[in-house]
């Protein structure tokens, strides 16, 4: 048995960054990941982390937390954002200071660039590799402070005894052990759920195997029906396409080759929020002003030398992808899914609804997204919560003596992987993802309705009694890869449907929910959260509205760009 | 366009050997990449083929492996680019691993090389002394650049070739990782991160080139060239490897030719007397062939020429 005092799952920035706050306070850590954790999806962030240093231009933690609970469509809980953008600069400075490789202005501080839907420019950055620099900073980190990292192990269940949570079960991908992993703090850190779609930015490890563990363990997940779609994404492969890209001042173009944007956004055009930029896009492509369903993202102007500079990450993407060098060709773009607002639903200090369960990153929801993230916050809103959620658990863990190891757990799933590896006949897991990835894209995208949604429902809920029968081929005890895209399927499964009648039920636009049969926001009804709860493999959800949004200084606005 | 996968199998807790198995793809478009179709196979055709793989934009580094031969990340490889005559393309595992199951092989080696080099930041000042960020000029900074692009997707070590023959040698990505440090201005620790490079075989470097075919474009082998200057500003010369380069440096630009006899005294050292003694034998064989060099050269002509170039790159640079 594996017995930590905390046990992050997952090593992306969230997780890492818990873990080293903890292991500064000289906690005893660990992380249980399912790849390395350099490997994580969090190093494919391309265009910066916002805080308000000031460094370009005037700017304040407040001017921030305006812009993301406007950004948010007022949805996001204002004493969390203040919380975040407050710390926001402190964190900026926590990661210059362990060498973290920003990009520099010519007096030696931190460069910013302007983003979507902000009012200065306050999005710190490395050229289009941010993710990258500040993950490898906090991997350092964890090779400084020795943390223990438990590198592919898959958590299958999260473990709880007498209401308290008391660690995971993960599997062992290099012997195929199920072991017992015991700790007095849980934080999930597990990252997006973008494979849900059959188009996202996402890697192919964005399952959302933590937010369905904790779901399944009782804990309601908050906002699901909140998924924002990137405006610029590869038609070829989905593949992200920075923000900083338009930061920079690229064109969004149709095929007249209008900068169209300006219709739907007056002021900010291309660097509208995200939500605004998507639909706008949608719009051009539904009434024929699209070329092959694309329009084009247009870095020309730019010039050689500022293309290269500052993108080239995205540039050689788009090579990559396309063959069409973004120096002197347009660049067909097309939103994909890319985030999820919502998550496991918690408080402003990371903890859930199970004491001695937290969670942290995109797998949670605070919230300080709200009904859309800015760019630049997600990154953030990884290093303030990690660090918080691993703050709160130290001192709860003061007060809880041993936990009793939760060997029910252990058996349990223990049996449920026997039998998955015995099951016959059945559907294939890879066609499952397909039915769970059409239901979603085909009809809970940018535009939504009552009958298409429930259309997307029903076929959820075929898939997932087709996921009770799925197989796999791969029966060895050596990196089965199989079974765990299995796992991860049955993961998509569960969160999907949260989703869906989380969409069907809100009746308004708010954000990335566009619904064409209730184009407006409605602030009477719907200042509330979406809490979904689970009630078993092949159920719906139970849908609760009890959590009001909390509001600290700023009322519901119309919201426009 | 139709083509077979020839993929390496193994499961190290079952087989002795490996096998391959041929499998067909027939529906994926022109434009699949060799991961595409690696994750049709497995979806649509054989589910217990094994490989890492995440992000598919080149930026995770999971999915390096060998290609028909040569290492490279399969979602950065277009399969029309590496089709083979018959239609075929041979996926393996990555060299200089133990492979654990399929195209898997175990990391361990490669990340414990990091850890040796005590990989985070160690400055001179405490943070608390700074209420901001450190300043770095846009210009110090940007030396840092290329390497921070690497993604530690391990090509460049699966491809070298000392490697192969010393598992012991740090390897390119990470001797480029010592660079990111040795060259970060903030950092305080320059001699000692030169010093425990090259305890971890720096000199060893071949200078190949081989790493310099890298995905990313961080190009470990100029890395490694300015990590081995900065051992020898830091006057960690008292090995062979810097006595080498030294002495090869001082013959040239004394003669204008590599004065052998000068260079290997000065590699193996003048007084070690018993490093001498045990080149004797080929001292022997080479005047047997008749091909001992000479003891003493006389510079070529026009050697100024050949010092004024030497003088120049040593000036100091303003």
């Amino acid at each position: 048995m594996i017995k930590h005092d905390i046990v992050v799952i997952g090593g992306g920035l969230a997780g890492m960054r818990a873990a080293v706050e903890a292991a500064e306070r000289g906690a005893d850590v660990a992380i249980i990941s399912k790849m390395h954790p350099v490997r994580s999806h969090s190093g494919a962030a391309q265009g910066g982390i916002n805080a308000a240093l000031g460094n370009r231009e005037d700017d304040s933690p407040e001017n921030h937390a305006f812009d993301c609970a406007k950004g948010s469509d007022y949805l996001g809980d204002q004493d969390a954002i203040e919380a975040m953008a407050d710390d926001a600069p402190r964190q900026i400075i926590w990661l210059e200071h362990r060498g973290c490789i920003f990009s520099r202005m010519p007096d030696g501080r931190l460069a910013q660039r302007p983003f979507g839907g902000a009012g200065s420019p306050r999005t710190c950055y490395s050229a289009d590799v941010t993710g990258l620099v500040i993950l490898h900073t906090l991997w350092e980190q964890l090779e400084r402070f020795h943390v223990k990292v438990y590198e592919e192990f898959f958590a299958t269940a999260l473990a709880v005894e007498d209401g308290i949570g008391t660690g995971v079960v993960a599997y062992n991908m290099r012997d195929g052990e199920l072991q017992l992993v015991t700790a007095k703090a849980t934080i999930f850190a597990t990252g997006g759920l973008g494979r849900v779609y059959r188009k996202t930015t996402n890697g192919y490890a964005s399952t959302a195997d933590g937010t369905a563990i904790a779901y399944r363990a009782g804990i309601p997940l908050m906002d699901m029906e909140f998924v924002q779609f990137h405006p610029t994404s590869l038609k070829e492969n989905g593949v992200l396409l920075s923000e900083a890209a338009r930061g920079e001042g690229a064109y969004l173009l149709n095929s007249l080759g209008e900068r169209f944007m300006f219709k739907y956004a007056p002021n900010k055009g291309e660097l509208a929020s995200r939500d605004v930029v998507s639909r706008a896009e949608w719009t051009e492509i539904l009434e024929g002003r699209g070329v092959d369903g694309c329009v084009f993202l247009d870095l020309r102007h730019l010039g050689r030398e500022k293309i290269l500079e500052r993108l080239p990450q995205i540039r050689e993407l788009a090579l990559d992808a396309t063959g069409k060098d973004a120096i002197d060709t347009p660049i067909p773009i097309l939103p994909g899914m890319h985030y999820a607002m919502g998550g496991i639903e918690t408080d402003k200090f990371g903890q859930t609804r199970i004491p001695g369960v937290y969670a942290a990153g995109e797998c949670a929801c605070v919230s300080v997204h709200g009904a859309n993230r800015l760019g630049g916050n997600s990154l953030l809103e990884t290093i303030v919560f990690g660090a918080r959620s691993a703050r709160h658990a130290i001192d709860y863990i003061k007060g809880v003596g041993e936990v009793r190891p939760s060997e029910r757990t252990l058996a349990s799933e223990k049996n449920r992987i026997a039998g998955i590896l015995a099951r016959r006949g059945g559907e294939r897991h890879s066609h499952v993802r397909k039915a769970i990835n059409e239901a979603m894209s085909d009809h809970a995208f940018i535009f939504r309705d009552e009958a298409d949604l429930k259309v997307g429902m029903e076929k959820l809920r075929a898939a997932r009694q087709a996921a009770t029968t799925m197989t796999v081929q791969d029966k060895s005890k050596t990196f089965n890869t199989d079974l765990i895209n299995l796992l991860e399927t049955e993961c998509l499964a569960d969160i999907a449907q949260p989703i869906v009648l989380g969409a069907i039920n809100r009746q308004e636009s708010r954000g990335a929910q566009a619904r064409t049969d209730f184009p407006d926001r409605n602030d009477e009804k719907w200042m509330v959260h979406t809490l979904m709860r689970y009630k078993g493999a092949t159920a719906d959800p139970e849908p609760d509205y009890s959590r009001k949004v909390t509001i600290t200084k700023w009322q519901p606005a119309v919201r426009t760009y | 366009m139709a083509y077979t996968l020839d993929i390496f199998r193994f499961d190290q807790a079952t087989d002795d050997v490996p096998h391959r198995d041929r499998v067909e793809i027939t529906d994926l478009p022109d434009t699949a990449t060799v991961l595409d179709a690696l994750e049709h196979a497995k979806a649509e055709i054989d589910g217990s083929i094994t490989f890492r793989r995440s992000c598919r934009s080149a930026i995770c580094g999971s999915c390096s492996m060998n290609i028909n031969g040569t290492t490279g990340l399969a979602c950065k490889t277009p399969v029309k680019t590496v089709l083979r005559a018959d239609r075929s393309v041979g996926i393996d595992p990555m060299p200089n691993f133990q492979p654990m199951k399929d195209l898997v092989v175990h990391m361990d080696p490669f990340w414990d090389k990091y850890t040796r080099l005590k990989p985070y930041l160690q400055p001179a000042d405490r943070d608390e002394d700074h209420e901001r960020e450190r300043r770095v000029s846009p210009e110090d900074m940007h030396k840092l650049v290329a390497v921070a692009n690497c993604v530690m997707c391990a090509t460049c070590y699966a491809l070298c070739p000392v490697v192969s023959v010393d598992p012991a040698f740090a390897g390119p990505a990470a001797i480029a990782y010592a660079f990111r440090f040795i060259e970060d201005v903030r950092d305080s620790k320059r001699k000692e991160r030169a010093a425990q490079i090259s305890d971890d075989y720096l000199w060893l470097c071949a200078h190949c080139y081989a790493c310099s075919y890298c995905p990313k474009h961080v190009d470990p082998h100029d890395d490694i060239i300015a990590v081995k200057r900065a051992t020898i500003e830091e006057g960690l010369t008292d090995a062979p490897g810097p006595r080498h380069a030294l002495v090869v440096a001082k013959t040239v630009k004394q003669t204008g030719m590599l004065h052998e006899s000068e260079v290997v005294q000065g590699t193996v050292g003048r007084f070690n007397i018993r490093g001498l003694i045990k080149q004797t034998p080929m001292a022997l064989r080479l005047t047997l062939a008749g091909k001992l060099p000479p003891f003493f050269l006389k510079p070529v002509p026009k050697v100024d020429e050949i010092r004024l170039i030497f003088d120049t790159l040593e000036a100091p640079t303003l």
